[in-house]
């Protein structure tokens, strides 16, 4: 084999395995069992409250009549669980009326 | 994708291919000597890949550093490439990493000033290459996060038995008859 040959068969050989292991490391990312494992720094446990979700409503559109419900095209209107409560500018209760 | 996990991936591949690229250097040095692979080739074609191999390994084996430099995960510092042992997990398997990391650029930067040196100082020097390879091994297998996988295992295992193989018949026999 001439020395181009031989050049050209260890080119393709090593393109051939970086490849490969390059495939292998992305579809195995994390692997359990490497022999080093790294010490990673305690990172503060996250605490802030959850953050607001918004639920879908449940259909507005029942049986009525013995009609079945009209399908929706349109998705149900979202309802928006983030806080509602705004200070005002009133003065604060302290007596509430019972009759 | 996070460049962390992309630095992670391309050092292990980086990491392989530069072994696999070495062995190819290791194996057309010691078959210059030996001659058991003139059946494949010439001795003259057999130095031109010999020498080819160093454009292989030295971009291979500076990314695998690079990116391992680049990772934060793998907390490895500038000085660590060249003091071995430093590294705080895996002393070991690292620093032996470090060590045939220092010994090729050793034989690397020796072999390209031959013209210039004493040519029995440059030979004692060369046949560290076996000592180096050894060392890469052994680091390769302690640290190697991929070498358990049963594909990149044997083909691993076989180079460096095929390199032991060889060495063993270089210092056992000497150069074989043809």
């Amino acid at each position: 084999m001439s020395a181009w040959g031989l050049k050209l068969a260890s080119l393709l050989t090593t393109v051939f395995v970086l490849a490969g292991s390059y495939g292998y490391a992305l579809t195995h990312v994390k692997n359990a069992a490497a022999p080093l494992q790294p010490p990673v720094a305690d990172k503060p446990v996250a605490t802030a409250a959850p953050a607001a979700t918004s639920t879908p409503l449940p259909s507005l559109v029942g049986i009525r009549r013995g009609n079945p419900p009209r399908s929706t095209a349109a998705p149900a209107p979202l309802l928006n669980l983030t806080p509602g409560v705004q200070a005002t500018a009133l003065p604060a209760i302290t007596f509430t009326h019972v009759s | 994708m996070d460049p962390q996990l992309l630095v992670w991936i391309v050092a292990r591949a980086m990491g392989l291919a530069a072994y696999i690229a070495l062995c190819i250097a290791v194996l057309s040095g010691i078959a210059l000597r030996t001659a058991v692979l003139d059946w494949l080739a010439k001795n003259r074609a057999m130095r031109a890949l010999h020498d080819w191999t160093t454009w292989l390994w030295i971009p291979l084996g500076s990314l695998h550093v690079l990116a391992l430099l680049l990772d934060k995960t793998a907390q490895i510092g500038l000085a660590d490439l060249v003091l071995p042992f430093r590294v705080e997990y895996g002393s070991l398997a690292i620093g032996l990493g470090t060590l045939s990391l220092d010994l090729l650029v050793v034989i690397t930067v020796t072999s390209w000033l031959r013209r210039r040196m004493n040519d029995e100082l440059w030979r004692w020097i060369h046949r560290t290459s076996y000592l180096m390879f050894v060392l890469l091994f052994v680091h390769a297998l302690l640290s190697g996060t991929d070498f358990n996988a049963p594909l990149i295992s044997a083909v691993s295992w076989s180079a460096a038995g095929g390199i032991a193989l060889l060495a063993t018949s270089r210092i056992v026999l000497g150069r074989l008859p043809q």
